[in-house]
């Protein structure tokens, strides 16, 4: 636990003011770590991953002895610390060989977490073609049925949609939608089938069942195609992956419970922005949005060029000291302190 | 006139942009995500993966851009926004909601009363001066009467009084008033959110001082029995005395007895040694017993008092 500390300044005030829980949340800052041995495979891709998800990535550098499924109290210190609310955790052992785990907390405290191995990879230099632009929503795409009915793919469509694309925004700008990512599953093995859903949770222990998971990452196109709608093109932008499901654990029930709780928006407050607090913009009666700017009124009569005793004014005639009395006793010889001679004959 | 020709260049035209798949695209417009539920198609994976990825991919990402499009728009300087949907897939939340405000007093006094919450203006106009002036702070209103230049001075006044101080006094008063209901409501506020422990509630805290004092009042030599009382002050009930058994067994008290000897042919110890017999503790405390006989003044007061006759100790 950290230490609390009483904002000083208004600046650190605002700066916790961000930190404290809103009714509708930011996107979540990812943070990755690299375990004691992280491979050159898993440092790389992590290293793509964040390329996805900046701006809202933290990379620590070092290496740090974390095992996420052991001990999970330096996840929780560093999430409090750089208030980032998701971890990888890259880490490769000669028993998991390349193994990525994604953390997802919440209020500092781990919620779940699911370990993939990353069997395959291609980067993003690797295709010679156009890259989306940092900062740009991308669609996404899951495609398996599997996503629906097995609790471990449910899990990790949730685990990704939270780290692609987990803020609620209330619009987008159509011609700012450059890049989709696609996660595919391999074909469906009988085992897994869908009228043997009821077992597979029991029966999911083993790994080397599930399909693989394949994330790509695309550029689109928007052509014209004669209607409203356009025809969409895919070109492939990197990084692809093929990653295969380790351990994972599963949120603690009543964990879960609070961290689904959704706040009770009013409708007025859902169109004016899903509450957040916008300040100095209302609609007025003709339905236009109004902000106000604050634009100081500037006189350069009034510009602050040197400062010296002498040259100040204004203030001084508001404020009578108390011992203003023995100041007054004097009859006025004092010619040495020119503030103190104005004050007087203000005052009196 | 044959329109069949038309007809079908808009069939045409419209089959490029439309997806149909046995199980409908799921679409979650609020969060940009698609989801396709149909079975993965084994064959075609396994001919050409990356071709058939990229295939289902275009269907899906098409299906949501024409969702997409469909979508109201509002103009903005950089071009239409689409309005998204509040999302269908519930993610969970990083942090607990956050928690309501807690009234301050003001507020459920406010409530219960139906007192409506006025804006208050920071500026007020001066009629005077002619122009806007803070109601409070840099050349605020509420100095006016310590800075005016004649002041009104009540009949019964004191030949020293002051009316700029005296206003000033008042204002300090108020502002002194203000900062001890803030500190109020913020500690009441504490206790709601259960973070306050030692300042709880009125009774709570009345308990606790109570339970301080009687601590304090039995803690010295003779427990209390020579305290000065303060003027109303009552006497302490259910303060008992505890005294060593007048019966203990012969080698007990033969082993009390002799550790007290021990003491008395040994030579005046250090400060260093007298510490670590306070610690050890069983025997009496001379410098403690001394300093509370003389209630803090010191052997030699003591030694005076005693010589000096009876002066203070008679009146007790």
């Amino acid at each position: 636990m950290l230490r609390t500390v009483k904002p000083k300044t208004a600046r650190s005030k605002r700066a916790l003011q961000a930190r404290e829980p809103k009714e509708v949340e930011d996107p979540r800052t990812a943070i990755f770590v690299k375990g004691t041995h992280a491979g050159e495979k898993v440092n790389a891709v992590m290293k793509e991953l964040m390329a996805l998800k900046r701006p809202n990535a933290i990379s620590f550098s070092k290496k740090n002895a974390v095992r996420p499924f052991e001990d999970a109290s330096s996840l929780e210190f560093w999430s409090q610390k750089n208030d980032a609310s998701m971890f990888v955790v890259g880490q490769s052992t000669k028993k998991r060989p390349h193994g990525m785990t994604f953390v997802r907390m919440y209020d500092y405290r781990v919620l779940d977490m699911c370990e993939v191995g990353v069997d395959d990879w291609k980067s993003m230099a690797a295709f010679k073609t156009p890259k989306a632009t940092p900062g740009h929503k991308p669609l996404l795409h899951f495609a398996s049925e599997l996503f629906d009915s097995h609790p471990r793919f449910v899990q990790l469509k949730s685990m990704l949609m939270d780290f692609f694309n987990g803020e609620v925004i209330d619009g987008i700008h159509l011609a700012g939608i450059e890049h989709v990512i696609s996660i595919s599953l391999g074909p469906t093995p009988p085992t897994l089938n869908a009228t043997s859903t009821l077992q597979a949770s029991t029966s999911a222990e083993d790994p080397t069942s599930l399909p693989k998971v394949h994330i790509r990452s695309y550029t689109i196109r928007l052509l014209k195609s004669g209607t409203r709608i356009p025809r969409v093109e895919l070109t492939p932008m990197g990084p692809s992956l093929d990653l295969t499901l380790r351990r994972h654990t599963d949120a603690d029930p009543e964990m879960w419970k609070q961290a689904m709780r959704r706040p009770k928006l009013r409708k007025q407050e859902v169109e004016q922005g899903l509450g957040k607090k916008r300040k100095n913009k209302e609609v007025d009666e003709m339905g236009d949005l109004r902000g106000r700017i604050h634009v100081g009124k500037q006189d350069l009569g009034r510009l602050q060029t040197r400062k010296m005793k002498g040259l100040k004014k204004g203030r001084d005639s508001m404020f009578v000291d108390d011992d203003d009395d023995e100041g007054l006793g004097e009859s006025g010889g004092d010619s040495d302190d020119d503030g103190q001679r104005w004050k007087r004959v203000r005052a009196e | 006139m044959d329109v069949s020709d038309i007809l079908a260049a808009h069939d045409a035209k419209q089959k490029a942009v439309t997806v149909e798949k046995d199980v409908p695209l799921e679409i979650d417009a609020g969060f940009l995500t698609v989801t396709d539920l149909n079975p993965v198609d084994r064959e075609g994976y396994e001919a050409d993966r990356e071709e058939y990825l990229m295939s289902t991919a275009r269907d899906g990402a098409q299906a949501l851009v024409a969702a997409l499009f469909a979508l109201p728009t509002t103009s903005s300087p950089d071009g239409p926004l689409a309005q998204l949907p509040t999302p269908t897939t519930q993610l969970p939340r990083a942090k607990p909601l956050p928690k309501p405000k807690p009234p301050t007093k003001w507020e459920q006094f406010a409530k219960a009363k139906g007192i409506q919450h006025k804006r208050r203006d920071k500026k007020v106009w001066d009629e005077e001066k002619q122009e806007w002036v803070n109601r409070w702070g840099w050349k605020g209103a509420n100095k006016d009467k310590e800075v005016q230049w004649l002041t009104e001075v009540p009949a019964n006044a004191d030949v020293d009084y002051d009316p700029a101080k005296a206003a000033r006094d008042d204002r300090k008063a108020r502002v002194a008033k203000n900062e001890k209901q803030h500190q109020q409501n913020l500690a009441r506020a504490a206790q709601v959110n259960g973070a306050g422990s030692s300042s709880g509630a009125p009774a709570d805290r009345k308990k606790h001082i109570d339970r301080t004092l009687a601590v304090t009042r039995t803690s010295t030599a003779s427990m209390g029995k020579y305290d000065r009382t303060l003027e109303g002050e009552k006497k302490l009930k259910g303060v008992k005395r505890k005294f060593d058994p007048t019966e203990i067994s012969a080698a007990n008290e033969k082993s009390r007895d002799l550790a007290i000897i021990s003491k008395l042919d040994k030579e005046p110890s250090t400060k260093k040694a007298k510490k670590s017999s306070d610690s050890s503790g069983d025997v009496l405390n001379v410098r403690r017993a001394i300093r509370s006989a003389s209630k803090g003044k010191g052997s030699a007061a003591l030694a005076r008092e005693a010589g000096g006759g009876k002066g203070k100790k008679g009146k007790r």
